[in-house]
């Protein structure tokens, strides 16, 4: 799980800067006011999902950096495309580095305006960032 | 010369950041048609003739392999150039995509740079829009 939480930090690095141009740092307590979060399942050689929370301020400013437009134009629908696409990417990304020669199913990602608690457990690892705008967390959980 | 693109993903945010990249990157795009899926790119094509499209894989009701199959499966729209940018990008997955006939495979995130050559050397034009093969005429017919 080590190697997968390290695997999966170099994922999320890679997404923000290169899409949202948004510099996270890794923290180690919990941001406590996520406004959304956005899932995503995958199945293969292995099967889990990938969690992803994150404020208001950041998701605003994650969808003003992608598509270049000013924060009072920004509506609901981009905001959840923006976050079901970082999901998207981050699954994607992570997958991809974990192991190239193996094939991964994705599922369509899910958003939601109401984040429950994060999940926990031995087969769940949690990564929390602070950046400018505010928090953002994920979760990795592997299926048996 | 400029090219008709159509760009197929379920996201608006990300055909906005596509189609926002083809224009930074300097290719040559004159019409460019969105699809929210396979199927409503299909709809798309049985009106109207493009250039090259680009297509996500993941996305509901007809997603990326399926459309290359549908394509693939007619005379006509098998000669368009498909591009797939997903995050999906597993060596097994990109073999698959390139057997079902997609041209070329860019992963998600990528540069405007790489877009704009992979546009080019897809419809077979260098990347001033001069022609480096006999693929297509200027008009976007036959050949």
């Amino acid at each position: 799980m080590k190697e997968m939480k390290e695997t999966l930090m170099v994922a999320i690095f890679d997404v923000f800067e290169r899409m949202f141009y948004v510099f996270l740092e890794p923290v180690n307590d919990e941001y406590s006011d996520y406004a959304m979060a956005a899932t995503i399942q995958f199945s293969g050689a292995l099967k889990g999902e990938v969690n992803i929370f994150v404020s208001e301020r950041l998701a605003k400013s994650m969808v003003q950096n992608l598509l270049g437009i000013e924060t009072e134009d920004i509506t609901e629908k981009d905001i959840e495309d923006c976050i079901k696409e970082a999901v998207n990417m981050i699954c994607g990304n992570f997958l991809g580095r974990l192991d190239q020669t193996k094939v991964f199913d994705l599922s369509i990602p899910s958003f939601s305006r109401r984040p429950g608690k994060a999940a926990q457990g031995e087969n769940v690892c949690m990564l929390c960032f602070d950046s400018d705008s505010d928090g953002f967390g994920t979760t990795l959980t592997l299926f048996n | 010369m400029s090219f008709n693109v159509l760009i197929v993903d379920d996201s608006n945010s990300m055909r906005s950041v596509i189609k926002k990249v083809i224009t930074i990157s300097g290719f040559k795009m004159d019409q460019c048609y969105e699809a929210g899926n396979g199927k409503q790119a299909l709809e798309i094509l049985s009106k109207v003739w493009v250039d090259v499209i680009l297509s996500d894989l993941n996305m509901p009701e007809m997603n990326g392999l399926e459309l290359l199959a549908a394509l693939k499966g007619d005379s006509l729209l098998q000669e368009i150039p498909v591009i797939i940018i997903s995050t999906e990008g597993s060596d097994e997955r990109r073999r698959t995509v390139l057997e079902m006939g997609a041209k070329q495979f860019i992963k998600k995130p990528f540069t405007p740079e790489n877009v704009r050559k992979i546009l080019y050397e897809v419809i077979g034009v260098g990347d001033e829009g001069t022609y480096e093969g006999n693929e297509r005429d200027a008009d976007g017919g036959d050949f």
